[in-house]
């Protein structure tokens, strides 16, 4: 069909009600604001941003050692430092408004009214696309529990942002359940407009020589492309369980990976650990999916989405 | 948009120091035009996933405005990987990155303080500031200290070397920071010291101590572990005195000494 191959293929994606040029992201805590990149990628080009996680308050993060490199992949627990809701508004979000793209705003807090405060203080601020719900954090009124590995927690938490903002709201589940299908429910049945998935896995590695953890935190988040078949699978049975669009990432490295887990049922990607081993990655990735498109003589890119033949 | 920080760079030299060390010529003159010293760069050693993350270097020299060179010296799998590349090969770089380190006054005697594998900032600040410097280079022994060459350069540039070994095999038998402590006692007539230093973060602590003593400014290189190079993954952090943290590779790798928090460092040193 040589006639379809002079057009050019359609990677425009409407997610949640949110219109992105490409379905390309970066992942929260892989891309900071986007100032460090501006002067390396243009931003434009992106379908859009999923800023660093925000509080209510300034978190000073975790003591150092903060990351360690594992076999393809990464160990993290940097403490999601960050300036908080109110510098973001006023020195980070104003950068980003001088781009064309999509702007997800990640949240999170230690206790519920920490994350409907950040919710309301976004809710009608010009730029902002949406809300990512990260769930992976403890609840330190309850004991510490962790709101994305119970589903009661993660019902009411969810279910209060909800009603906290009118902007689209995209749960980010977390992979560290045994089941993710009852969690990506419980986020639809609070009334979720999309899910992120997966963040990290939960992992740990030790000096044998010293004896202590590489990580001052013990513990810390496994990224990059070592996690990649388990977030694949995740993504796979959180489309067959629910009817909401999701955001696929996990190790996506090139435009193979993200195309793995469109088929999955992503309709959107985001790319995280790779920003940093390559700068370009996201473009890259673009530049790839559309080629690979061309090749195939696909016109758009949603015709893809969730189209794994399994027999 | 063009990128001023990614750098496809051509391998034009590649070949052991000695000593342990090698020296890798990159050619990539955006980059060389652009850096400082202090300044680093991030080099993925293979296109591989394992491993995955690109390698932190220090800039050691600039040659001929279109080059850079690096020193190494091989301690893990990414390292390894590294001697393996053959001149003609290209490897993504990015940089230059980081601060730098501030000018010294003309008055000024920079007091260069390296030991084990720091010497590559310190050997790139002699090519610009060596003539009044004064260079301190400690290692365990003498066969630890910088290949030969850089000694040679390093000699050439600057106006003394003090030499410490832990063994005494050269030099002072010590620590650099006694060779250090003993010229800070008794200062040459009419030098106003400022140190300039770059090693292992014990030895960073007590040359920063020295400083405080004397009353002294003292500039230290930092090394951390980090993902990025660009401050986004904030992997490299380190404390700060006045509390929180800051990225070795943003605000960094080049701090006045006085703002670290030095206990904070030294007892993570502490069973390495």
């Amino acid at each position: 069909m040589p006639s379809k191959k002079k057009t050019k293929p359609d990677l425009s994606v409407d997610f949640a009600g949110i219109r992105l040029k490409n379905p390309v992201l970066t992942a929260s805590g892989t891309f900071g604001y986007g100032e460090e990149f501006a002067d390396i990628i243009d931003l434009n080009r992106l379908g859009g941003v999923i800023v660093k996680g925000i509080s209510l308050k300034p978190i000073t993060g975790n003591p150092p050692p903060r990351i360690w490199e594992t076999p393809s992949g990464m160990l993290n627990a940097i403490g999601l430092e960050n300036p908080g809701v109110d510098v973001f508004l006023r020195d980070k979000l104003p950068f980003l408004r001088n781009y064309d793209i999509a702007v997800l705003v990640n949240i999170f807090g230690y206790c519920l009214e920490d994350y409907v405060g950040v919710a309301e203080r976004l809710d009608g601020v010009p730029g902002v696309s949406g809300l990512e719900v990260n769930i992976s954090c403890p609840n330190v009124k309850a004991g510490g529990i962790v709101f994305g590995t119970d589903l009661k927690a993660a019902f009411e938490l969810l279910s209060a942002v909800r009603k906290a903002t009118r902007l689209p709201v995209i749960a980010k589940l977390s992979p560290n359940v045994t089941d993710i299908t009852a969690f990506a429910r419980t986020a639809r049945d609070a009334g979720c407009d999309g899910l992120s998935l997966i963040n990290t896995l939960l992992g740990m590695a030790i000096d044998i020589r010293s004896r202590r953890p590489r990580l001052a935190n013990c513990t810390g988040g496994l990224s990059g492309p070592a996690i990649r078949p388990v977030a694949v699978r995740m993504v796979w049975q959180a489309a067959k369980a629910v009817d909401l669009p999701l955001i696929g990432m996990g190790g996506i490295m090139t435009h193979e990976d993200a195309l793995e887990f469109i088929l999955a049922g992503a309709s959107a990607v985001a790319v995280g650990t790779a920003n940093f081993v390559n700068p370009r990655a996201t473009l890259d990735i673009i530049g790839g999916m559309e080629a690979f498109l061309v090749q195939e003589g696909i016109g758009s890119v949603r015709e893809l989405v969730g189209k794994v033949c399994v027999a | 948009m063009p990128s001023n920080k990614l750098h496809r760079a051509k391998v034009l030299l590649h070949r052991p120091a000695g000593r342990g060390y090698y020296r890798l010529v990159l050619l990539a003159p955006g980059l060389a035009a652009a850096a400082a010293p202090g300044h680093f760069v991030m080099l993925r050693v293979s296109a591989n996933l394992d491993p995955l993350l690109a390698r932190p270097f220090g800039i050691s020299s600039v040659i001929a405005k279109r080059s850079i060179e690096l020193y190494y010296r091989v301690a893990g799998r990414g390292t390894t990987l590294l001697t393996a590349v053959e001149p003609g090969r290209t490897l993504d770089l990015l940089g230059p990155l980081g601060n730098g380190f501030p000018v010294p006054d003309r008055a000024a005697t920079p007091l260069l303080v390296a030991g084990g594998s720091g010497f590559p900032p310190l050997l790139y600040f002699s090519s610009r500031y060596g003539k009044q410097a004064r260079l301190f280079v400690g290692s365990r022994d003498k066969e630890c200290l910088p290949p030969a060459a850089v000694m040679k350069d390093l000699r050439s540039r600057t106006k003394a070397v003090h030499y410490a070994t832990e063994d005494g095999s050269r030099g002072a038998c010590g620590f650099v920071t006694d060779t250090l402590a003993a010229y800070l006692a008794r200062p040459a007539a009419g030098e106003s010291p400022v140190i300039y230093a770059c090693g292992p973060n014990a030895m960073l602590a007590s040359v920063s101590r020295l400083a405080a003593e004397h009353s002294i400014p003292c500039y230290v290189s930092l090394e951390e572990r980090m993902a990025c190079g660009l401050g986004v993954c904030m992997g490299c952090s380190v404390s700060m005195k006045s509390g929180g943290y800051k990225r070795v590779c943003k605000e960094g790798p080049v701090f006045d000494s006085r703002e670290i928090d030095w206990g904070g460092k030294t007892i993570l040193q502490v069973g390495r």
